[in-house]
């Protein structure tokens, strides 16, 4: 870059566009008052300290980590074998299938959402954290199977081939070779696919009944004013969680592909 | 004492699809023996080794070693080790684990794993290297590597697939002798796939030669060397001079032939050819022809050229010299002795040559 142009300058306005906002999420949140407007009246951690005290919210805290969880885990498992399948094998279909696979992140989600619900209380399947945690699976696994085929891209095939030459089982070569090699990959995927089914709101919104995830919750506290500043603090934390989750998932995903 | 064979392979062909990569491949490879299989890329040499290793089934016919059948038997199952094109060294682990992987596989106590790890890592020179990380290994050091890891395991047969071509020039040449010098040490067979022919006529007992899937010849380097079967081999093994040239008249191991500038010669018959062929191929290596400015007395077949151009290799020099009736300039290369005979282009010459020097390869297929 030699000087700035007309495009950098485009630039700029466009990422501050985009990220402002969301910058004021956390400035208001230390603001000592309940009106968020501009000036701000003074400082206070006062609403990070309610959040403690808050048992509906952490208890849909609580159901948010769990379901992350859970959905991470099965969606990084999955990805970790369709990965290894699309990258080192030829198959019948096999185009096919890697955009059936994709195809969640473009379908938008109000239809992904309530035709899931449909289909979810026609198998008798009332809406709960299990439907929240499948429907969040089938929203996270193309990001699995994206970051794992980027960990499997660059390992060379033949080392799986040496650890069988060399008397291993195919089960214990997967363990002893494969794994470690693409476990970059795996933290990476199972960050980014908790960071998805975390912050989610549309199907969990339509999927979760009784048991709200926390984007459910904070969306059901911001009809009440008074209630505003704990949820801008609340927003502000999982903003940095967010983050960090991600920074941390691009650290391990570029170490894979080194 | 006849030696052993320590793998067999019986009427082997390997399809993918419809692609054939191998077949009516019949090999003995006899116990302690250097063995390479060269050929150009994609002729099926890493397809053959890859169903001696038990990476790929033969879809036809079977591989025996050290007498056994290994139809479904896998790779971690045979008697054999295999050093890969890329080393294959595993990233995550040091020196020491790489080496020992197999071992522990094995289950072998800890302290006779460490004892064999460094033996092996002694003798391919890299003693005492066990914690150095995978990564900060040279490519040298990683071939060693890879050598070592499969030696440790003593297998019967050591698989190396083109071990030598990641290796610059220099690194390579070294690594042909010190490979020759561990295989004639361990007396283990080596099986090895190479696109190079200096490679294989420097390390191999035995080479085989892989055109389009068919195994076509198997001999001594020597002896390929001075006997190809056919025009396929003698092009790809050496430099060679190609000339055609008619039978006049066949007695029992020799015949006689004619052929444009040389004139009449008497020349051993190629065994691969049927009887009562007529028009064959003859080739001619360039270091066999005399060059001279007179006619060189004493010489089976003399012809007089014109020196079309010249071009100094360093330990010798080539001429390509223009003889009547040959649209392509033969060949003739000459040692570089201080006191060398010194020609120009344009310069009249005379090639001579001793019938034993002259290589009936048989009927130009391509011809047919």
């Amino acid at each position: 870059m030699t000087r700035p142009s007309g495009l950098t300058l485009y630039a700029f306005v466009y990422l501050a566009f985009l990220y402002i906002p969301v910058l004021l999420l956390p400035l208001f949140s230390f603001n000592d008052g309940t009106i968020v407007a501009f000036p701000i009246k003074g400082w206070t951690f006062q609403w990070y300290r309610e959040l403690g005290g808050q048992e509906i919210m952490i208890q849909a805290l609580g159901n948010s980590l769990f379901v992350g969880f859970v959905v991470s885990l099965l969606s990084t498992s999955m990805g970790l074998f369709a990965a290894r399948a699309y990258v080192r094998y030829r198959f019948r279909g096999k185009g096919f299938s890697e955009g059936l696979v994709m195809l969640p992140l473009v379908v938008p989600g109000i239809i992904v959402a309530s035709s899931m619900l449909v289909l979810f209380i026609s198998m008798g399947l009332k809406p709960s954290l299990t439907a929240v945690i499948l429907g969040h699976t089938f929203l996270a696994l193309p990001f699995a199977v994206s970051i794992m085929k980027s960990a499997f891209d660059d390992f060379d095939a033949s080392l799986e081939e040496a650890a069988f030459d060399l008397g291993s089982t195919v089960f214990e070569t997967f363990r002893r070779v494969t794994l470690p090699i693409v476990a970059p990959g795996i933290v990476s995927s199972f960050l980014v696919t908790f960071t998805v089914s975390f912050d989610e709101f549309v199907l969990a919104f339509f999927l979760s009944g009784n048991q709200p995830t926390l984007p459910v919750y904070i969306w059901s506290q911001i009809r009440f004013p008074a209630k505003l500043p704990d949820t801008l603090a609340l927003g502000s934390l999982l903003l940095l969680a967010s983050v960090l989750l991600l920074v941390v998932a691009e650290y391990f995903r570029r170490r894979s592909t080194k | 004492m006849t030696q052993k064979n320590i793998i067999e392979l019986r009427g082997i062909e390997k399809r993918f699809g419809t692609f054939v990569a191998v077949t009516d491949l019949n090999l003995d490879l006899r116990e302690g023996e250097f063995f390479s299989l060269l050929g150009p890329s994609a002729c099926g040499k890493t397809t053959a080794l890859r169903m001696i290793a038990g990476f790929q089934e033969p879809t036809r016919g079977t591989v025996l070693i050290d007498g056994q059948d290994m139809e479904d038997i896998g790779a971690n199952k045979r008697p054999t080790n295999m050093v890969f094109q890329s080393y294959a060294i595993f990233p995550h682990l040091n020196v020491g684990d790489n080496v020992a992987y197999g071992l522990r596989n094995r289950g072998n106590s800890k302290a006779d794993i460490d004892k064999r790890v460094s033996e092996a890592l002694e003798m391919v020179e890299l003693g005492g290297l066990q914690a150095r990380g995978a990564d900060e290994l040279s490519g040298g050091q990683r071939q060693r590597v890879a050598l070592a890891r499969a030696l440790v395991m003593k297998p019967k047969v050591l698989l190396l697939d083109e071990p030598l071509s990641a290796l610059d020039k220099n690194l390579r040449e070294q690594m042909q002798y010190e490979m020759r010098r561990l295989q004639q040490e361990l007396g283990i067979t080596f099986v090895m796939v190479t696109h190079d022919q200096y490679e294989a006529m420097t390390m191999s007992d035995r080479i085989g030669v892989m055109f389009q899937g068919r195994l076509v010849q198997v001999d001594a380097p020597t002896t390929l060397y001075a006997k190809p079967c056919n025009k396929e081999v003698a092009s790809f093994i050496g430099e060679m001079n190609f000339l055609p040239a008619q039978v006049t008249s066949e007695q029992g191991e020799t015949v006689t032939i004619s052929t444009p500038g040389f004139g009449t010669m008497e020349i051993g018959r190629n065994p691969n050819v049927k009887a009562g062929a007529r028009d064959i191929d003859i080739g001619i290596r360039p270091e066999q022809l005399e060059i001279s400015t007179e006619e060189p007395a004493d010489y089976d077949g003399t012809v007089q050229g014109e020196i079309r151009d010249v071009a100094f290799y360093g330990e010798n020099v080539h001429y390509r010299v223009l003889i009547e009736g040959v649209a392509k300039p033969i060949a003739a290369s000459v040692p570089n002795y201080f006191h060398t005979v010194d020609f120009q282009p344009g310069q009249k010459v005379w090639l001579g040559v001793q019938s034993a020097s002259v290589i009936d390869l048989g009927q130009d297929q391509s011809d047919t």
